[in-house]
């Protein structure tokens, strides 16, 4: 049992190192077409997420991003439901946590960042409660009103931000009111993004996986996502496993929100995140939904995305980072395929050379 | 009450049916291509980034040619190739269509961005030659029907081709009975003697086309001859919505259509009473109303069959 696990694990490696590879020699092409120096942009990449503690502080802060909205993902697909609506989650939590602020501001500052969080894991939730709710009752396919919710979102608080929340200075055109300095998250690296954030949401990484992987509520999980008739005729709750899992997993997306506030911007506008969500989504699609793979992967995409940073120093377009990051899921969704229609054109080779062979047998015979 | 009148007036203004029109297309023509693949079995998200490629690759063969047709003309082939590459990942491979669709999304999201980064030196670019608009000439004479079906770019009235040539060959033709046997009973299919695979490869082909042809009419027809990051923002999803909504009929999925249009040019006429980001909500809170109609719609039907069944059996 335990070789086997080793030898998938294995063909995992190998596969996950080639597709990434495979991706860099798809990016060199692209930036060598677009007239860059290939190798010349990768070092800038390299370069540009660890030439300083304030760019390793940064990476490590996406890295915090990318791992929780992962996590949240994965929670979600290991019970057999897509959260495609984390992002809209995550800037419903932002706002909300970031008004609290602005409406308590004055009380003490563990008073504060306990409410903004619970507001934050409370919207996040809520909102994706309503998803869960009609897959799980009515039997509506989540993707398509996750991405709905999460436009729908996104115009809320841009609404709200204009809106009734905005702040009072003209010039931000879509911003709440900035928090008070006290309520800040104290910087880990000076200069940087990290924030003490990091350890709360490296503390729910650990929650999370513990519960996937050590505990019995993570077997069901995993019994009702792989066999849902199974595990609701084995007498489990099927459908409150599912929306459980799917608010919980709103509710992480929500707190994420909360993170940037609070860490990185100080008051809500919309580069609270940039898609962030999608970009953990591909993470946890490369990882094939396992917490640990998806923590390590974090790492790796957040190096990439900030280093892509840095290439805008030399003129490199960022997106860069997206094919690049895209080329590898797409190498990874089609690894059992092509492994297949290479086993199978082996196989044919062998089985004509078989019956070339025999038939120079009976030929030689006869 | 003045006011509610006046606003009823411009809701159901000549206007609005125009702008319904304008809007609903580029949504109707992915959403006959989702058809398509809806029939062959393959659940297709992946159409956001198709229009979005297409909406790229028509304003910068809009630039190349300098002619609006060339930009139509690289669309098409892009349209294909995006098409062949859905289907050798999603038929030949056989991967996951969900991971395939979203990756596409964003795949077609950075490589349109660095693109026109590249190209253009901005991310989003505008005032490339663009689709005229047709007038017909008899049309203008009748009073309410001329001012909602004329001045439209040709992709409006092509959609219509599109969609009785599709409706056509999906229910009327052997291809179109051998494509819907492909995504309901391939096993079937093949013992006939016909590979679903192919059916499934031309559906892919012809929806890329199709998506791309909707990105082609949004940033050449729609907006003029512009491209926007991003501009995509979430058709492709609700074309999907339609085509669950319209069963996978290209004609019941163009109606889903208009009534996004419909709902989506009534946001821009309440503009001018509520902010444009809470009219913006309100196509796809729709979306989201239509799909759970869709559901409970069918369910009911079901179980009305069962009871039948049932009320039958117990006679006989």
């Amino acid at each position: 049992m335990k070789k086997l696990a080793g030898a998938v694990n294995c063909r995992y490696l190998l596969s996950l190192l080639l597709s990434i590879l495979f991706a860099f020699l798809i990016g060199a092409g692209i930036l060598a077409v677009s007239g860059f120096h290939p190798l010349e942009a990768y070092g800038a990449m390299l370069s540009g997420a660890f030439d300083s503690a304030r760019h390793i502080g940064d990476f490590l802060e996406y890295a915090m991003v990318l791992c929780v909205c992962g996590l949240a993902c994965v929670l979600g697909a290991r019970v057999g439901i897509f959260n495609v609506g984390g992002e809209g989650q995550l800037l419903l939590g932002a706002i909300f946590a970031a008004q609290v602020g602005v409406w308590m501001d004055g009380q003490p500052r563990f008073l504060v960042i306990v409410c903004a969080a619970l507001a934050a894991m409370a919207v996040g939730g809520l909102y994706a409660f309503l998803p869960g709710v009609l897959k799980v009752k009515v039997k509506v396919n989540e993707v398509i009103t996750t991405i709905m919710l999460n436009t729908i979102a996104a115009y809320l608080c841009q609404y709200l931000a204009k809106g009734p929340w905005k702040n009072a200075n003209k010039n931000m055109v879509a911003a709440t009111e900035q928090l008070g300095a006290q309520y800040w998250f104290g910087n880990v690296i000076p200069r940087s993004n990290l924030t003490s954030a990091v350890f709360a949401a490296a503390v729910m990484a650990f929650l999370v996986w513990y519960v996937m992987e050590r505990t019995s509520v993570g077997y069901e999980m995993r019994i009702t996502g792989e066999n849902p008739r199974f595990a609701f005729f084995s007498g489990l709750r099927t459908d409150r496993i599912v929306l459980l899992s799917m608010v919980v997993s709103g509710a992480m997306c929500g707190l994420v929100g909360m993170f940037r506030v609070y860490g990185v911007e100080h008051l809500y506008r919309d580069s609270v995140s940039k898609d962030y969500y999608f970009e953990a989504l591909m993470v946890a699609m490369i990882a094939q939904y396992k917490p640990v793979t998806v923590i390590l992967l974090s790492l790796f995409f957040a190096v990439l995305k900030i280093g892509a940073q840095g290439m805008e120093l030399i003129g490199i377009p960022s997106q860069i980072y997206l094919i690049i990051q895209t080329v590898i899921i797409f190498c990874m969704a089609a690894e059992s395929g092509i492994t297949r229609s290479l086993t199978a054109a082996h196989e044919r080779r062998r089985a004509r050379r078989a019956a070339e062979e025999r038939l120079k047998e009976e030929l030689k015979h006869g | 009450m003045d006011d509610f009148s006046a606003i009823l007036a411009s809701i159901f203004s000549s206007g609005t049916f125009n702008e319904m029109l304008r809007r609903a297309t580029p949504v109707a023509l992915a959403a006959i291509g989702g058809s398509l693949t809806e029939h062959a079995g393959i659940m297709n998200i992946g159409m956001d980034g198709m229009i979005l490629m297409g909406a790229f690759f028509g304003v910068f063969g809009s630039y190349l040619f300098t002619s609006a047709w060339g930009g139509v003309g690289l669309v098409l082939v892009m349209g294909l190739l995006v098409g062949l590459f859905f289907a050798l990942f999603v038929v030949k491979f056989r991967s996951d269509e969900f991971i395939i669709g979203c990756a596409l999304n964003t795949f077609a999201l950075g490589l349109t961005t660095y693109l026109s980064r590249s190209v253009f030196g901005t991310s989003g670019a505008k005032g490339f030659p663009s689709l005229p608009t047709v007038n017909l000439p008899l049309l203008d004479k009748i009073p309410f029907l001329g001012a909602v079906l004329n001045g439209h770019s040709l992709f409006v009235y092509l959609t219509w081709l599109f969609v009785l040539v599709l409706w056509v060959f999906i229910y009327k033709t052997p291809y179109g009975f051998w494509l819907r046997a492909s995504g309901e009973k391939p096993e079937t299919l093949r013992t006939a003697g016909i590979e679903p695979e192919k059916m499934k490869w031309l559906a892919s082909i012809l929806c890329g086309v199709l998506c791309a042809l909707a990105g082609a009419h949004l940033s050449l027809g729609y907006l003029n001859g512009t491209f926007a990051e991003n501009m995509s923002n979430s058709r492709g999803y609700i074309a999907f919505a339609c085509v669950i909504f319209g069963a996978a009929n290209p004609a019941k999925a163009y109606l889903a259509a208009l009534m996004f249009g419909f709902f989506d040019a009534i946001g821009l006429r309440l503009q001018d009473y509520v902010s444009s980001d809470l009219t913006g909500i309100i196509p796809y809170a729709i979306t989201i109303i239509m799909m759970v109609y869709v559901v409970v719609n069918a369910q009911r039907r079901r179980r009305h069959a069962a009871q039948q069944q049932l009320s039958r059996r117990a006679r006989n």
